[in-house]
């Protein structure tokens, strides 16, 4: 129903499309959209990635102690933080033996977003899942090594510590 | 700048153009457009899919073996810059993309020869055997058309001998 619709009036926002379709979705911002005709793809497959907001689970990719942290409020941006932004997050999951424990509140820096993050020379760039690194109010990393690839926006905002534990830049 | 390949379908994916996709495992993916992106999300392996370039040189259709294929291998380490060779590099590229494309024309063109003769050799085979099929006016017309044409052949030539005795 709500594929319809989009269909008949593009000009409508967005917004207003997720407000009609609520009953459907559930979420004033809903991150899914279901193409009027999946046929034989997963609806996951395509997927319009949106900011990292309230409640958004990010997985931990240092060796901080904690493993899942959900975002409970962006640092920057209104919708949302994106790639390279600092959030504030609360320890969902956690290691037993860690520096950071479950129920937490927590900063901390996104290393790698879903959506695609535009670069000067015109490309996108996007990541397999969203993470972030655990830092401390000033910026400090809380863990001492980082996990998995790394994007070098994080040079322009200043996170050298992060570019330089990675094991891989992109 | 560097012309990247299409990971889907092996076209080049100019500056402004396609996303990268980075996996966890830090292998990235380009792709040229959003079709590719798709088939990629779809897990659709290219060597299966008809229109992609990877498809087309596995199953022979398009030319994989060429000296001009050389001039495009990576080269990861920079050359120390000479105006010369600058100069000289982007005046060859136009004719070594001229030279591949002429290649690869002739390389079609050589897998669909014999392809060619063997509707020919169906066609005059089904002239000889199924001239019957066809409805017996269009026959009877076709031998009178046949008849008339020796006649005037004829005509001509005895004036012809005519004028030359004048």
């Amino acid at each position: 129903m709500a594929a319809f619709l989009r269909s008949k009036c593009p000009s409508v926002g967005r917004t207003l499309m997720g407000s009609l379709g609520n009953s459907l979705f559930g979420a004033a911002n809903s991150s899914v959209e279901a193409v009027a005709r999946p046929s034989h793809c997963d609806a996951i497959s395509q997927q319009i990635r949106t900011f990292i907001q309230m409640r958004t689970n990010l997985k931990v990719v240092d060796n901080s102690g904690a493993k899942r942290v959900m975002c409970i409020q962006s640092l920057r941006g209104k919708k949302g933080a994106r790639l390279g932004d600092t959030i504030i997050g609360s320890v969902k999951e956690a290691q037993p033996r860690g520096k950071v424990k479950k129920g937490d509140v927590v900063y901390g820096v996104v290393v790698r977003a879903a959506m695609k993050k535009g670069r000067s020379d015109g490309s996108e760039v996007q990541f397999d899942d969203n993470a972030i690194v655990l830092v401390n109010n000033k910026g400090e990393l809380i863990g001492t090594r980082v996990f998995g690839p790394v994007p070098h926006e994080l040079r322009k905002k200043k996170h050298l510590k992060i570019l330089a534990l990675a094991e891989h830049i992109v | 700048m560097r012309l990247e390949k299409c990971w889907f379908c092996s076209s080049t994916i100019y500056p402004g153009h396609g996303i990268q996709f980075v996996r966890n495992d830090a292998k990235i993916f380009r792709f040229c457009r959003s079709k590719c992106h798709k088939n990629f999300k779809m897990k659709r392996n290219p060597r299966k899919v008809k229109w992609t370039k990877a498809y087309r040189q596995l199953h022979g259709k398009d030319m994989t073996k060429d000296t001009t294929f050389e001039f495009e291998r990576k080269r990861n380490r920079p050359e120390r810059y000479d105006r010369n060779l600058t100069e000289q590099t982007l005046k060859a590229i136009p004719l070594i993309t001229k030279i591949r494309h002429d290649r690869l024309e002739k390389h079609i063109s050589n897998r669909q020869k014999p392809g060619k003769r063997k509707e020919m050799e169906k066609d005059s085979k089904e002239l000889d055997q199924d001239i019957g099929m066809l409805p017996k006016k269009l026959i009877s017309n076709e031998l009178a058309a046949e008849k008339t044409k020796v006649k005037v052949k004829v005509v001509q030539q005895q004036t012809e001998d005519n004028a030359m005795e004048e």
